[in-house]
């Protein structure tokens, strides 16, 4: 029935309903979870997407929207029983507006096109995530994506100021636009990072900032951890808010290092990429000032530069951080805690007696500005257990991010990997006002079902659950 | 008096929600004027100003957690004291409608500045109030004490519940505790002063907008625009040497930007003939007003993005706003609410407060 309504609707090559056009759907970046999907829609406008919603809807078929698929946290993982609505045909640019410095674009749209089709009239798009070359618009709507650049220029959530949106009831709102504020509730700001479960975004509209007028790229390499966390609460208590700061400990160093050659000390204990960016005016000031910063607090090595080249090379090692580490070991898992930058040392020795206590190696990277760490998980998934070791150390982890006062993800998303952690979290009275979110905006309940928000009793068989004050939540409630 | 009240609040709210009693939550009421009436039968205040104190600053984490009612000045002298600022930069109003609000008249809480979400000058270049919020712990209208977010610029764990507070005004809960992202202290500040329309205006800091420039507030009023640059004293420097103009007397130049912010300069006074002054908030290149409007009623901030117009003509100003693509908003008045979204809005009120016990004055209702 479902089936032959979406035939009737859509072209050929806009539903994919076989074993091998399906697989590529399987799974999102978090391919240790893989489900097939039972049908894959590609629409190419908005009234498709709406007449989708509708079929949907009245059958009671769940509606697993998705972007490009690079999601970290399994947010665009399928249901075998439900309907992928994958939004990468809807790809245009729609307008580039100079005046008002936006830019109107579908959401299949990539991250990076957006930049570069402003680049003419230099400016850009800020929020920068690893896989910008790849993830769209809509994705990074619905994660909230941040990247390396977010302690002065934020995540997507200060980026966007309006979308389209469809709701699973069938309005279409359009929400903010080329404004500064808007009346009533910020719906804009809950839609964010919202993991397609309130909505369907059809269209955002972004804001674009002028193109950096110079950058200085800076790296510092430490003898010990603690000296390059001192260093980033220095610049930071100096006043000076970097356009990125990213920290890598010896073994992510030196993956780094083997695999893009980009110059890094490979006797440090930690590195310290930093970027400053702006007026040429008071760049080479702030210059200065950080490079005092950073020898006061004890690096024993400091390459500057200003050329776009030696820039390039110094950031290469960090950007290929990933795939090096993945040259280490056949498997590997990025973790996304965030925590308050001064609980830096504890942590990463926290993290150090899991690796020990669960004999799996592990690499650090951490967005430094902004708190953000990504622990990697060193593992062999063939050998038995071991994917289920990695992940169990994996939530140990994330509950020391929350223990120092921080959360279990930065920018990742929780989708399905996180469930768990969340639980951790949140009290049984916050994951139930969360339900309560969901019913108000999806009251037919089948945008992305079972993700992002795990249920109570999901909580409850974990163990996990956060009793407040001795006081168990929901008594009434069974518990098995 | 400071101290944390935030388990007798949930003990009002449990009482008003088993009693069906509305609840009116109130601060220093500084932004009382800016509230429609509201029918006070049967509700209750609740005055969270006893709510207060700070309960975590470190600055280099750059981020300042404290209870709901401590006073917006405080938060500023302890932000001074570390040559940090709030980036968003909240107005600093005083309560004139006492019989709504009550506390000491004082310039605002916390709380208030996200219930009211309002931002100041700065907005287009250090962001919203919305845009600051990191945390906040509420009592949601069931009686329920509940945390969302944290106190790190990076948080993504559930909905965002944090922001959806900003410019709520009390509809979702009593806002217990809110951790707010802060900056650092501009090193230097200055004004450039230029004689010109409202016309040329516009299009200068369109251009201006374009380039890399310390910018952090625009005015224009009565044929003049004055430009606000500020942050690292060499960025300041050369953008004032490229920029020309007259340079306003340091004496003033804080006051001027504080005063516009806080509607204490001239335009903003009542005046005999026309009361009525509405806040637009439009696309920045969107078309001035035009003939119908003496230039006289026209303050233009935001870079072109938010326009003060004092004027009678309700309707004439609300086909304005919506002919070029904005809003418009008026002390004393509802906001505008598109009907679908109002529906959805109401839905989510809901979700938090099933039985109707937050009596915001700012309604969620449909409204043109």
């Amino acid at each position: 029935m479902v089936l032959q309504q979406l035939q009737s609707l859509l072209p050929s090559e806009c539903l994919i309903t076989d074993g091998p056009g399906l697989r590529p759907y399987e799974t999102d970046g978090l391919t240790v979870i893989r489900e097939m999907p039972w049908v894959v829609v590609l629409p190419e406008t908005e009234s498709q997407v709406v007449a989708i919603m509708r079929i949907c809807r009245e059958q009671g078929v769940s509606v697993i929207a998705r972007g490009a698929g690079t999601g970290l946290s399994g947010g665009a993982r399928p249901h075998n029983d439900g309907v992928v609505l994958g939004l990468s045909k809807m790809n245009k640019i729609l307008h580039i507006d100079v005046d008002n410095r936006v830019a109107r674009v579908q959401p299949g749209v990539r991250n990076l096109a957006i930049s570069q089709a402003a680049q003419p009239h230099g400016m850009y798009y800020a929020p920068d995530p690893s896989s910008q070359i790849a993830c769209s618009i809509g994705g990074n709507v619905a994660e909230n994506a941040g990247g390396v650049h977010c302690l002065k220029y934020g995540l997507t959530v200060h980026n966007v100021l309006g979308v389209r949106v469809l709701t699973s009831d069938g309005d279409v709102m359009e929400i903010g636009g080329a404004l500064y504020d808007n009346p009533g509730l910020d719906m804009l700001a809950l839609l964010c990072g919202s993991e397609g479960m309130l909505g369907i975004v059809t269209e955002v509209t972004v804001a674009l900032l002028p193109e950096p007028e110079k950058k200085s790229v800076i790296l510092a390499g430490f003898r010990q951890v603690t000296d390059a966390g001192n260093a980033v609460a220095s610049i930071i208590g100096a006043g000076i808010i970097p356009a990125g700061m990213e920290m890598m400990d010896k073994l992510a160093v030196e993956a780094a290092e083997q695999f893009a050659h980009a110059g890094y000390p490979l006797d440090a204990a930690a590195i310290l990429i930093i970027e400053l960016d702006g007026a040429a005016a008071e760049l080479d000031a702030v210059t200065h000032q950080v490079i005092g910063h950073l020898q006061a607090c004890g690096a024993y090595q400091i390459d500057q530069a200003d050329d776009a080249q030696t820039q390039a090379r110094l950031w290469k090692g960090r950007k290929s951080a990933f795939p090096a580490v993945g040259r280490l070991s056949p498997d590997y898992i990025c973790m996304d805690g965030t925590i308050p930058r001064h609980k830096l040392a504890q942590v990463l020795t926290q993290i150090d007696t899991l690796s020990k206590a669960y004999d799996l190696a592990v690499a650090n990277v951490f967005h430094a500005a902004d708190g953000n760490l990504h622990p990697l998980i060193l593992f062999d998934a063939n050998v038995p257990g071991q994917t289920d070791h990695a992940m169990a150390m994996g939530s140990e982890i994330l509950r020391c991010c929350v223990a120092a006062g921080g959360t279990v993800t930065g920018e990742h998303g929780v989708g399905v990997e996180k469930l768990d952690t969340m639980c951790v979290q949140f009290t049984a009275e916050e994951l139930d006002q969360f339900f309560r979110i969901k019913d108000a905006m999806d009251p037919s309940g089948i945008l992305n079902p079972g993700k992002g928000i795990p249920t109570l009793t999901r909580c409850g068989e974990l163990g996990g659950m956060h009793v407040h004050k001795g006081r168990l939540p929901f008594p009434e409630l069974e518990r098995f | 008096m400071s101290g944390d009240l935030s388990s007798q609040f949930t003990e009002v709210v449990k009482n008003a929600y088993a009693a069906e009693q509305g609840l009116v939550i109130c601060g220093h009421g500084s932004k009382g004027a800016w509230l429609p009436e509201i029918d006070l039968n049967n509700t209750q205040r609740l005055d969270v100003t006893r709510h207060s104190g700070i309960q975590a600053y470190q600055p280099e984490e750059l981020v300042i957690t404290a209870r709901a009612g401590t006073a917006l000045d405080e938060i500023n002298r302890v932000l001074a004291a570390e040559d940090q600022m709030l980036a968003c930069d909240p107005p600093r109003f005083q309560s004139v409608k006492a019989d709504v609000m009550v506390g000491d008249n004082a310039g605002g809480t916390l709380g208030g500045v996200v219930a009211t979400g309002l931002s100041g000058p700065g907005r287009p270049w250090s962001g919203a109030v919305r845009d600051a919020i990191l945390g906040v712990e509420l009592v949601n209208g069931k009686g329920e004490y509940l945390k969302f977010g944290g106190q790190v610029m990076k948080n993504v764990a559930g909905y965002d519940v944090s922001r959806l507070q900003a410019g709520a005004w009390g509809n979702l809960g009593v806002l217990a505790s809110i951790s707010i992202r802060v900056h650092p202290r501009w090193q230097e500040q200055v004004t450039l002063v230029f004689q010109m329309s409202a016309e040329q205006a516009q299009k200068k800091c369109l251009r201006l907008a374009q380039q890399n420039l310390p910018l952090q507030g625009t005015c224009w009023q009565g044929g003049v625009l004055y430009l606000r640059l500020a942050g690292h004293a060499s960025g300041v420097a050369g953008a004032k040497l490229a920029l020309g103009g007259e340079t306003m007397q340091q004496t003033v130049d804080g006051s001027f930007w504080s005063d516009l912010r806080d509607h204490r300069v001239d335009f903003f006074q009542p005046k005999d003939d026309v009361q009525k002054i509405w806040r637009l908030v439009v696309p920045s290149a969107a078309p001035l007003p035009g003939a119908w409007l003496s230039s006289e009623d026209l303050l233009i901030e935001w870079g072109g993005g938010l326009r003060w117009l004092r004027h009678a003509d309700e309707a004439a100003v609300k086909a304005h706003a919506k002919s070029v693509g904005g809003w418009c908003w008026a002390k004393g008045e509802q906001m505008p609410i598109d009907a679908v979204q109002g529906r959805y809005m109401n839905e989510l009120k809901r979700a938090f407060d099933p039985k109707n016990i937050f009596r915001s004055a700012m309604s969620l209702q449909h409204a043109d």
